[in-house]
């Protein structure tokens, strides 16, 4: 149990104020200071481990759902608590506890340092704080803040938005999730920052039914946004709608033709092929244990030389943005593939290290209870030239993909896409909705085969998933024409 | 044998005391207590331990039939009693609800010990042991030629009590301990490589595979992938290896879970009563056989699994449901409040020898990537990799290729089930041969 706690702060956070990123916040509520700090790192250190960190988090996710034409259910889920790392050389050390007392932190300190066993030694520890200096969210009129009838009105107006497209939707689902996550991160080598990071999401599901069929589909909106995104960017309504929408399509798609095929990816949601065939296997982790295909190939030709794929979390407001990662490094834009060239790697601190590289902001972690791997933030194809409706235009027979149930690759680069609702491409045009298709191939074969590049950069906002860690990511594209992909289908 | 800590128990009941004092008509309150290890080895050294305790609350509540939820893993007071607080104020925007509600109080005798789900032994396993299992697993892997590079192996225990308490007078505890180990590896040469592994998991340390079992499966599913070939569109029976079937029937969960069925998003919807299957196709939960991963003592309401009979002999008999989809639907709660407990297709009498023996050209599925499975329409379509059969026997292996079916039709083209059922997690089947399927490929 947490000892006994400062009244004062009780509740700036629980009140729905946002309070500035600074280690106060732990010291204020569980009387942390940056002293206490600075012996647990050393504490870590004792059996000769090289590197020490703590990441302290209080995060409140807040939820409303709608369902049944009811508001079903309100939520509020706090995480509170401390991760300790030790590194030395290749092996990592943790320990996590939801107990802010010293004597616990203590604790995890020594069973993370527990990974260093030879000799012991006493590295002394002199943390500087460190301020952002961009700030990538909006943190103005945030969701966190906001009332919950303000919020209910939100759900109503995307429930209805969906409901009331079309008479053939009978069943519709809303969700509004508004997370505000504080971080202080101190580490051995002096750092010691903070920041706070907003996250939101609105969804809506819709069930369509006809005589013959039933189909359901969903849209999202949000990222690192305040209330204005709603007003402006997407309104609650286009989400609804564009749900329904997808659920009244599907009602008259037909099956994928199976078979080797030119394919055209629509701009935004496809986003989750760059993701996937092209993020994950340059995550430096794979590269420097030589397991993704990708290690061997730095500075070669890995794509078609009009392919430029960087990863950026410094853009505003993306579900992927971050002024620090998980680690304390400020993010930057790190070029992936430049003219098809391989350039670099997404590294988080240890692999940097190892690799004898620099950190480039992508050590994430899903909360206190993991150490950070290397992760993407929002991953982007640039866009090209070509208006997509040229690009369609140049398919004589092929498939179009618009949306996703996901996507997955493996370190050997073979992939999988399930295309949730795609087109037939007949003689230079959409024509008839297809369900159920899978893409499937190896991220060099796409990487090459990508033929004409989009004017029409569109995002995909994902949750994506590693060594059993969620983390919240964007990823964007353009239309692309993949010369010929394996689409599988039942006819 | 149980090491609850009764500190715990009292905090539940207090707060429940709490909320129905601040004027709530029914408070749940649960809370989850756990110590994690994890060793991660590579190439023989540790790469990653982990080890930790920690604990969460969750919180339910709910005033003229609305209801509102909060969780915490801040367990001081003062952020409790805020979130009950708060919990009171935001259901009064809720709408009412008339299937609210706590699950009615159920007089069955819990026999915690009867269903072996805590092993002492594993709580005094020192941590020594569990990184030398997870070396051995690792290096009588690296001791095969074939295997070129390794992700690593793995060991990890967990130790926990979940308490819970409701103002219905539900006050309970259990405890459970799991240990897995797993090593997952890569083959082949140049740009043409495969990944592949394996990973036990088991309530008793006593049966959890060998690191010489465990090994030695690894290395046969990834080798037999080495050279595989793509292969042309067509359409051939399927082979289900267990893995695959327990996929299947992770999907068959989405379709029979109470929550998709009110909501129409399942093709099994008002389908009850009717013969959705093969008469050889049997499918249970049941979260009360001792010792399997899925048993427990009561679901996440409080309420007793019970052995549901979800497909009997091909007929739909029932949902699993928690209480509230049960009173939705007009029926009774089947205790899958935290999800299915023990979901298993009954095993049948062919070998899986037998089973490929039967087949004349086909698909041998051993794996799937990516996601594919709409439980509206039952439609399937991933991306899958395996062996070729043919003439009875396995050949070459394939990759790249996709698989696509529709649940609906598949569970009546089920055309051989296998006697090779092992409860290794908490969906669970044996070799299955489907009639046909549609494997795509160039």
């Amino acid at each position: 149990m947490v000892a006994e706690s400062n009244n004062l702060w009780s509740n700036l956070l629980l009140k729905g104020k946002i309070p500035s990123p600074h280690f106060s916040f732990f010291n204020d509520r569980f009387g942390v200071t940056p002293e206490d700090m600075r012996k647990i790192l050393e504490i870590a250190l004792t059996k000769g481990g090289e590197f020490s960190e703590l990441f302290f988090e209080y995060r409140i996710i807040n939820s409303v759902s709608m369902e049944e034409d009811i508001i079903k259910e309100s939520s509020q889920r706090i995480i509170l608590g401390a991760g300790i790392r030790v590194l030395k050389g290749e092996q990592t050390g943790y320990g996590y506890t939801n107990d802010l007392t010293i004597d616990k932190m203590r604790h995890a300190a020594l069973t993370a340092g527990a990974i260093a066993s030879i000799g012991s030694k006493h590295t002394a520890v002199d943390l500087r704080e460190k301020k952002i200096s961009h700030q990538v969210y909006d943190l103005n009129r945030p969701l966190h803040g906001l009332k919950l009838d303000s919020k209910i009105d939100l759900i109503k107006e995307a429930y209805a938005g969906a409901k009331d497209y079309d008479s053939r939707v009978s069943k519709v689902q809303a969700y509004l999730v508004d997370d505000i996550q504080v971080v202080t991160i101190a580490n051995s080598e002096g750092l010691l920052v903070s920041d706070v990071r907003p996250q939101v999401r609105l969804i809506a599901i819709a069930t369509a039914e006809d005589r013959e069929n039933r189909n359901t589909g969903a849209y999202t909106g949000g990222g690192r946004i305040g209330l204005s995104y709603f007003q402006t960017e997407r309104t609650p309504k286009h989400i609804g709608r564009k749900a329904a929408e997808e659920a009244i399509t599907l009602l008259s798609a037909v099956d994928a033709v199976a078979g080797e095929q030119p394919v055209v990816l629509g701009s935004g949601q496809s986003g989750v092929m760059i993701h996937e065939a092209v993020g994950h296997p340059l995550e430096a982790d794979g590269n420097r244990k030589k397991t993704s295909i990708m290690w061997d190939k730095l500075g070669k030709q890995v794509a078609n030389t009009i392919v430029n794929i960087y990863d950026d979390a410094t853009i505003p407001h993306k579900r992927g943005s971050l002024n620090i990662d998980d680690e304390g490094s400020f993010p930057e834009k790190t070029i992936l593939i430049e003219k098809g060239k391989l350039v670099g790697y997404l590294q988080d601190r240890l692999s940097a290290k190892l690799m004898n590289a620099a950190p480039n902001g992508h050590g994430r972690r899903q909360s206190y209870q993991y150490s950070p791997v290397p992760r993407m933030a929002n991953t982007i194809l640039a866009q090209g030239d070509y208006d997509p409706e040229e690009i369609v235009q140049s398919v004589n027979k092929g498939f179009y993909a618009v949306s996703y149930h996901g996507g997955q690759v493996q370190d050997s680069g073979k992939f999988t896409f399930s295309v949730k609702r795609g087109y037939l491409i007949e003689n230079g045009k959409l024509t008839t909705p297809v369900k159920n298709a899978t893409l499937i191939g190896t991220n060099l074969q796409i990487l090459n085969d990508v033929s004409m590049i989009g004017n029409d950069m569109g995002f995909f906002l994902g949750t994506c998933g590693k060594e059993g860690q969620s983390i919240p990511v964007t990823a964007g594209t353009p239309t692309l024409k993949i010369r010929k992909m394996t689409v599988g289908g039942r006819r | 044998m149980n090491r609850s800590d009764k500190n715990l128990l009292l905090l539940a009941e207090n707060l429940v005391f709490y909320g129905r004092k601040k004027g709530a008509d029914q408070v749940e309150v649960s809370i989850g207590e756990g110590n994690e290890f994890s060793v991660e080895i590579r190439e023989g050294e540790v790469e990653r331990l982990v080890e930790a305790g920690s604990n969460g609350l969750s919180l339910k509540v709910i005033l003229d039939r609305k209801v509102a939820t909060a969780s915490s893993s801040d367990l001081s007071k003062e952020t409790l009693n805020h979130l009950v607080d708060r919990a009171i104020e935001r259901v009064k925007v809720s709408s009412p609800d008339p299937f609210a509600g706590l699950p009615e109080k159920e007089r069955i005798p819990i026999h915690v010990k009867k269903l072996k789900i805590f092993d002492p032994e594993i709580v005094k396993l020192p941590p020594e042991k569990k990184i030398a299992i997870a070396k051995k697993t690792e290096s009588i892997c690296l001791s095969d030629e074939r295997i070129k590079k390794t992700y690593g192996s793995s060991f990890g225990t967990y130790v926990g009590t979940t308490y819970l308490a409701n103002s219905n007078g539900f006050s309970g505890s259990y405890s459970q301990t799991s240990c897995s180990c797993g090593v997952y590896l890569q083959a082949g040469e140049g740009n043409n490589l495969f990944d592949e592994g394996k990973f036990d998991f088991s309530r008793n340390l006593d049966s959890l595979m060998t690191p010489e079992t465990i090994a030695e499966e690894a290395i046969h599913r990834v080798t037999r992938l080495i050279g595989a070939r793509k292969m042309k569109t067509q359409n051939v029976p399927v082979i289900m290896e267990p893995l695959m079937t327990a996929s299947l029937l992770g999907f068959l969960y989405t379709c029979i879970d109470g929550h998709s069925v009110y909501l129409k998003q399942t093709f099994l919807a008002d389908k009850l009563g009717e013969k959705i299957s093969n008469s050889m196709v049997t499918v249970i939960d049941d979260g009360l056989m001792p010792g399997v991963p899925g048993a427990k003592p009561f679901d996440g309401e409080g309420v007793p699994p019970r052995k549901t009979t979800v497909i009997d002999k091909g007929v739909l008999k029932n949902y699993l449901m928690d209480t509230y989809e049960a009173r939705k639907l007009e029926m009774k709660s089947t205790g899958n409040a935290s999800g299915p407990n023990n979901l298993y297709l009954a095993a049948g009498k062919s070998s899986p020898d037998d089973i490929i023996k039967s087949v004349d050209k086909g698909l041998l599925l051993t794996g799937t990537i990516g996601q594919g499975l709409v439980p509206t329409t039952g439609d399937i379509s991933r991306g899958a990799f395996g062996m070729w059969i043919e003439n009875g026997e396995v050949t070459y292996p394939v990759a790249e290729i996709t698989i696509s079916g529709n649940l609906g039709q598949i569970l009546k083209e089920i055309e051989m089930v296998g006697n090779d059922l092992e409860f290794k997690r908490s969906i669970n089947g044996p070799t299955i041969k489907i009639k046909e399927m549609t494997v795509g490929g160039i």
